[in-house]
């Protein structure tokens, strides 16, 4: 993974100086909350209902075992002993004190990590693959262009105020694990004619309360200007994007309004200005870049093994992780490993700082010191040989951390809301409890087969409802809590807008309503038909009868 | 208020005229970007020099016609977080080649200093008590990872011309 060098720890080095700064001039009341309010959330902290929270970026959802021992130190020390991996493949803490939340930087700064850009109106942390640089699927490793595009888009000078916060993610595989359609800039990796490498790319998409997918503004652009044509794009948002309206300021409404093909034609009239300018970064930059992200050296080893083949015969559920939470790798013999951070009754995302540091060392013994988050709020060990798997989900179930569940209708992404959040109108953890409650059952489980519940406590739509199979909208109805169904969406290669069902029910009704979308779907599955394809072959008819006919 | 050099220039003294305010003959003379796409023949013969203030939100073509005549420009930034106006000086400097003074007016707070100078701006108008925090905030950051119209090399950059002389 990336190093940084000396000019990465002096810039790091600096922000931390800088927070601090802006810290001290805060409480001196040299800042006005007003100003503060934009500095300090450039740099991750929010003020929620009961506390602040930080943000602390994981820039491309990796981190070394190293990184991760210092986030559960942090965890232990600065908080309440847990972090909350988030959909955009960050940690947060909920419950820092502002006085401390320099000192805190400076840990991070100290194992190359940083806060920077995970809040506010700039270009956010960018997201990609979990399974990047391991995934058979994918034709170049993402990361390469997820950390050139870190580096160019920090503390960038023009795009710092833009009309509302701006992310991107990338995808090296068309198999689209990092919604790339649901991001305001997506970037899919493509060859070009000649076998070149280069991107299309999307633009506009995003949820909220206007859920919209990305369209295409370039079937092709070649590698050696990926940044001056973001730089373009970026440029025609900053002086066109709405900023009377935050509700009207995503670049999505932008391209709505204006059209993809007008807002292409702008993009690419900017870009022939500043294509030649310096802007991209020398090829000499982009190898020294991908030589951080070369393959580990794994031997090709046997896909079968014994002592796996024999826990597999007398343990249901680590022969159920075997099939759910394990993902082909480049080379045979290994697979990646997704740790389910969705036990039964668990909060989605949460870890504990000796669940991180378990895993910080199951990653040294097994899995190259490699460690992932993905966007559906798990955990990932990329390189691990199918020969471990037996002494790994030993450890890992000791410590909660084996449910073999992922993709499964109780891996469910849910935001902090009510419990945490200032924006939210419904609280969505404890209904993602109940559910993963009632679905704890593994022959349930499997049953029901792969299915992504999606919740969001309020319309800002942070647990991606939108794209669900089965979204979950917290709403707030005459100051009780509500919840709206939607089902259909998808986040991958084949996005779509999930629809609503019809009016919402109460927090008391939710699950039992969760269940019976689930039966009807069970009844009229053919084969072994999923759920979304089910969706998608009948509508919604069958689901709106079972739910609304009765009353 | 007190000017604050972002690029090194020396900042001009200028004479703010109101829109309905004759401008006096030879003076340096501040004006609103509205005023001179009305009368800009006349201001240019009538005052020595002449300053464009324009607002960050504003359209900049409506000073491309006098671009090559204008001696600084002022971009008003109406909220620090309306970042259009880092845009707008860009456009100026890099679009039109603009060679003048360009200067940041309004609500710029001390840690956009090196936001504004790397956009392009060469002076900021700053209140007398905020003088010292820019101050600490323009020489904050010595390494950068983009190239910018101030002259910064991107770190990116910097790398690769290490590596050529340490191979010569």
């Amino acid at each position: 993974m990336y190093k940084y060098d000396e000019y990465d720890h002096e810039i790091v080095g600096a922000r931390v100086a800088e927070f601090r700064d802006q810290v001290n001039r805060r409480l001196k009341g040299e800042l006005t909350e007003e100003e503060f309010r934009p500095l300090r959330l450039m740099n991750g902290l929010y003020l929620q209902l009961h506390a602040y929270m930080l943000r602390v970026a994981i820039p491309y959802g990796t981190l070394s075992s190293d990184q991760l021992r210092r986030l559960a130190r942090i965890a232990r020390v600065y908080d309440k002993g847990y972090g909350h991996f988030t959909t955009r493949q960050n940690i947060q803490y909920n419950w820092p004190k502002l006085v401390e939340t320099p000192d805190i930087l400076q840990e991070l700064a100290d194992v190359e990590m940083h806060a920077i850009q995970t809040s506010g109106n700039c270009i956010r942390n960018v997201t990609t693959d979990q399974f990047a640089g391991a995934t058979a699927e994918e034709i170049d490793d993402p990361r390469i262009y997820g950390e050139i595009i870190r580096q160019w888009s920090s503390l960038h000078p023009e795009f710092s105020f833009l009309p509302r916060k701006f992310k991107i993610a990338i995808t090296g595989a068309e198999k689209d694990r990092a919604a790339v359609k649901w991001h305001d800039i997506g970037l899919v990796m493509k060859r070009g004619p000649e076998g070149e490498p280069g991107f299309e790319v999307l633009v506009g998409g995003g949820m909220g309360r206007t859920p919209v997918i990305a369209k295409t503004i370039r079937d092709f652009l070649p590698e050696p200007y990926l940044l001056s044509y973001l730089e373009a794009i970026l440029r025609v948002y900053n002086e066109q994007g709405n900023r009377d309206n935050k509700y009207k300021a995503r670049i999505k409404i932008l391209v709505d309004a204006i059209g993809a093909d007008e807002f292409a034609r702008q993009t690419e009239a900017e870009w022939e200005k500043m294509k030649d300018q310096p802007i991209d970064v020398p090829a000499e930059e982009i190898a020294r870049i991908r030589s951080y992200f070369a393959p580990p050296a794994l031997p090709v080893l046997d896909a079968q093994d014994d002592a796996v083949d024999a826990l597999a015969a007398k343990n249901v559920m680590f022969k159920a992780w075997l099939k759910n939470n394990t993902h082909p790798h480049k080379v045979p013999g290994h697979v990646a490993v997704t740790i389910s951070l969705k036990p039964a009754g668990g909060i989605p995302g949460d870890a504990s700082d000796s669940q991180m540091e378990l895993i910080a060392d199951l990653a040294d013994q097994y899995s190259q010191g490699d460690v992932r988050v993905s966007h559906e709020q798990n955990l990932i060990l990329p390189h691990v040989a199918w020969r471990d798997l037996a002494d790994l989900w030993t450890a890992l179930d000791g410590a909660g951390l084996g449910f073999a569940n992922a993709g499964l209708v109780s891996d469910i992404i849910a935001c902090p809301g009510l419990d945490y959040c200032s924006l939210a109108n419904a609280r969505s953890i404890p209904l993602a409890q109940e559910l993963s409650n009632r679905f704890a059952d593994l022959t349930r489980l499997e049953d029901v087969g792969p299915l992504k519940i999606k919740i969001s406590g309020c319309i800002n739509s942070c647990g991606h409802h939108h794209a669900g199979h089965i979204g979950i909208l917290g709403v707030d109805r005459r100051g009780v809590e509500n919840y709206q169904i939607l089902l259909g969406g998808s986040g991958e290669e084949d996005a779509t807008k999930a629809e609503l069902l019809g009016p919402g029910f109460g927090a008391d009704e939710i699950a039992d309503k969760i269940e019976q979308v689930i039966a009807v779907y069970l009844d009229i599955r053919e084969e072994d038909e999923h759920f979304l394809a089910a969706y998608r072959r009948v509508g919604p008819a069958p689901f709106k009868e079972a739910l609304y006919a009765a009353a | 208020m007190p000017l604050l050099s972002l690029s090194g220039i020396h900042p001009t003294d200028w004479v703010e005229f109101a829109d309905d305010q004759p401008v006096d003959e030879g003076a340096y003379a501040a004006v609103s970007a509205a005023r001179l796409a009305e009368d800009g023949d006349t201001l240019f013969a009538a005052a020595g020099q002449v300053a464009a203030i324009i607002d960050g939100d504003a359209d900049g073509d409506v000073l491309a016609p006098y671009i090559d005549r204008l001696a600084a420009i002022w971009i008003n930034f109406k909220a620090f977080n309306d970042g259009r106006g880092f845009s707008l000086a860009l456009r100026f400097k890099r679009d039109m080649g603009f060679k003048g003074e360009v200067r940041a007016i309004g609500k710029v707070i001390p840690d956009q200093a090196q936001f504004l100078a790397r956009s392009g701006f060469d002076s900021v108008e700053v209140a007398e008590e905020r003088v010292a925090a820019f101050e600490t905030a323009l020489s904050r950051y010595t390494s950068f990872y983009q190239c910018t119209i101030n002259g910064d090399m991107s770190v990116a950059h910097r790398r690769h011309m290490r590596a050529d002389k340490g191979a010569a």
